[in-house]
C-alpha cells in the first residue's frame, strides 16, 4: 500500500480537496501528503523510540513557528539565486504587462 | 452579535490561529473556549502581551462581550457582544478611540490593523481607533507582521470589491521601525473605517491579469534619507527589467521620542524605532494587488541595497505564486467573502497559496464557525491556479438591518 501511495502523481486538487476537511490529518501532514513526500518520513520516526525519551519538550524550538506571520519566513539567499537566473526571469515575464507576447519576432 | 446563552462555545486549542478564531467569533456572535495557550512553554506560558492587547481592543469595540482568563492564563473563554465601533459613550474620547500598545511588543501595529478592518464593515458605528503607545510599530517587523503602508496600500483597496469603499482612510501620524530587540517603537496610526455595510458583495475573481504597474514606499526613521534611495535604486535594479512603470516614493521621518524614565533628567526623551525598511506593491490590469515587505533588522548589519533586493525578490515570488491575490491578503478575502450573502463567490489563488498550512486551518476553522464547506477545482486555461468557491454565510451586519 506504501508503495501505491508513492506512485501518486502529486499536487492534484481532488486530492487536496479529500483531505481538506480531514480533521485526523494537521494542516502540515495534509501538505506533505499533498506534495507526495510522506512515506519516508513516516517510517523512519517509527524507527527509533528511545530518541523520542530524549527529545526537548515541545513548544521551546517550536515557539517562534507557533506564532502567526503574515510575511513567510524567506531565506533570501535561494531567492536571490532564483530571480537572478534567466530562465525563471523569463518564466515570471508572461505575468508582466509590459513584455511582449508575441515576443520572438522582434528580436 | 450575541446569540444569547444556549450555544456552547466552540473548542479551540493552541494559541496558531488565535486572532482569526476571535474576528470569526466576534462576526458570527458564536462564542469559543480556547485552552492549552502555549502551556508547554517554560518561558512565556499564556497569553502574550500582544494577544492581551488584542482583547483590549475587541473589548472596547463591542459591547457586551465577555472576556475570561483563567488562573494559568492558557484558557480563555469568549462569548462577543454586538460590534460598536467608535461609537460616543463607550470608551471613546470625541468619536475616537486610543488605543495604547505597551512598550514591550513585538508584533507590527499592522498585527491589530488587519483583523479590526474585518470587524469594522460590519460594526454599528464608524470605526475610528489611534493606534498609540510605546509599543506602536508602523514598519516591517521581523515577527513577520506587514508595514503599515502595506495595510494602506495592498489590503484596503481590496475592500472596495466587495462594496466597502468610501470613507476608509489609514492615517500614518508617526512612524516607526521596531525598537532595540525588536521591541516596541512609540509611532502612531490612526484607521478611519467609515463604510458599514449590511452585506458584503459577492466575489467572483477569477482573472488575475498581468502586472501593469509597481508602486513602493521606502520609509526611513532617524536615519539619513540616503538609504532610502539606495534601497530604491537596488529594487528599482531588479524590477525595471520586467516593469518601466515602477516608482518608489520616499519618506524620512524623525525618529519618535519618548520620555526616557531617568529619574535624574526626569524631562530627558530617548528616541525609540530607528531603521529603514521598504514596501513595493504589484498592480495587475485587473485590479488584483501583490505585495513585499521588508524591514531592516533592530539588530542592524544589513545595508539597505540588500533591503531593497530582498524586497524585490519577496516581490517577485509573490506575483510568481500566482492567483488574484497574494498569500497575505488571502485570508482577508476568504473571510469578508464567508461572510457575504448566500452566493457562491469565487476566488482563483495559486497553487501553493490555497496549500499552505494557515489557508487551511482558516477553511477548517470557517466550517467550525459554521460556514459551508469551500469547493476547489482547478482553474484550466493552462493556468496552475485552483479556484475556491464559497458560500457566503449571509449573518451580516445586525447592527444594520437596512443599510
Amino acid at each position: 500500500a506504501k508503495s501505491f501511495h508513492g506512485h501518486r502523481k502529486p499536487y492534484r486538487t481532488t486530492e487536496l480537496v479529500r483531505m481538506f476537511y480531514n480533521e485526523s490529518l494537521s494542516p502540515a501532514e495534509v501538505l506533505k501528503r499533498w506534495k507526495g513526500d510522506t512515506d519516508e518520513v513516516q517510517e523512519e520516526e517509527g524507527g527509533d523510540e528511545d530518541d523520542d525519551f530524549f527529545k526537548k519538550a515541545p513548544g521551546e524550538d517550536k515557539a517562534a513557528e507557533l506564532e502567526d506571520r503574515a510575511i513567510p519566513v524567506y531565506n533570501y539567499d535561494e531567492l536571490e539565486q532564483k530571480w537572478t537566473d534567466e530562465d525563471n526571469i523569463e518564466a515570471i515575464r508572461r505575468r508582466f504587462a509590459s513584455s511582449n507576447l508575441l515576443g520572438e519576432k522582434e528580436n | 452579535m450575541s446569540t444569547g446563552p444556549s450555544q456552547p462555545p466552540l473548542r479551540f486549542t493552541g494559541s496558531k490561529s488565535l486572532i482569526n478564531r476571535l474576528v470569526l467569533s466576534t462576526l458570527t456572535g458564536r462564542p469559543i473556549r480556547i485552552s492549552q495557550v502555549r502551556s508547554t512553554s517554560i518561558s512565556s506560558t499564556g497569553f502574550a502581551p500582544h494577544e492581551v492587547s488584542f482583547l483590549r481592543l475587541l473589548d472596547s469595540i463591542t459591547n457586551g462581550s465577555s472576556i475570561d482568563l483563567d488562573y494559568t492564563g492558557t484558557t480563555l473563554v469568549y462569548r462577543p457582544g454586538l460590534i460598536t465601533g467608535s461609537a460616543p459613550g463607550l470608551g471613546t474620547a470625541g468619536g475616537v478611540l486610543r488605543h495604547e500598545l505597551e512598550a514591550g511588543c513585538t508584533r507590527g501595529v499592522s498585527y491589530f490593523l488587519l483583523p479590526l478592518c474585518l470587524l469594522a464593515p460590519f460594526s454599528k458605528a464608524p470605526v475610528n481607533v489611534i493606534f498609540t503607545g510605546a509599543g506602536c510599530i508602523t514598519s516591517a517587523t521581523p515577527t513577520g507582521d506587514i508595514s503599515v503602508d502595506a495595510v494602506r496600500t495592498a489590503i484596503l483597496p481590496l475592500f472596495a470589491q466587495f462594496g466597502v469603499e468610501r470613507n476608509i482612510e489609514l492615517r500614518i501620524l508617526k512612524r516607526s521601525c521596531p525598537g532595540p530587540g525588536g521591541k516596541g517603537g512609540a509611532g502612531e496610526v490612526q484607521l478611519i473605517f467609515g463604510h458599514q455595510v449590511r452585506l458584503p458583495k459577492t466575489l467572483h475573481l477569477m482573472n488575475p491579469g498581468r502586472v501593469k504597474k509597481i508602486r513602493g514606499v521606502a520609509y526611513a526613521t532617524g536615519v539619513a534619507a540616503a538609504n532610502n534611495a539606495r534601497m530604491i535604486e537596488s529594487a528599482r535594479g531588479v524590477l525595471n527589467e520586467l516593469c518601466k512603470d515602477t516608482f518608489i516614493a520616499s519618506d524620512v521621518s524623525p525618529a519618535p521620542l519618548l520620555p526616557s524614565q531617568d529619574r535624574s533628567n526626569p524631562g530627558a526623551k530617548r528616541k525609540l524605532g530607528i531603521g529603514f525598511g521598504i514596501l513595493l506593491v504589484a498592480e495587475t490590469s485587473t485590479g488584483c494587488l501583490y505585495s513585499a515587505d521588508v524591514g531592516s533588522p533592530p539588530e542592524g548589519g544589513e545595508p539597505p541595497e540588500s533591503v531593497g533586493r530582498q524586497c524585490a525578490f519577496q516581490l517577485l515570488e509573490t506575483v510568481a505564486a500566482g492567483g488574484c491575490v497574494s498569500k497575505i491578503a488571502a485570508p482577508t478575502m476568504l473571510m469578508l467573502m464567508a461572510m457575504g450573502d448566500g452566493d457562491v463567490g469565487r476566488l482563483q489563488m495559486g497553487r501553493n497559496v490555497v496549500g499552505s498550512e494557515e489557508i487551511i486551518g482558516l477553511g477548517r476553522d470557517l466550517r467550525e464557525f459554521g460556514c459551508s464547506a469551500w469547493g476547489l477545482r482547478d482553474a484550466g486555461g493552462g493556468s496552475e491556479d485552483i479556484v475556491v468557491s464559497i458560500v457566503g454565510r449571509g449573518v451580516g451586519n445586525v447592527g444594520r438591518k437596512i443599510a
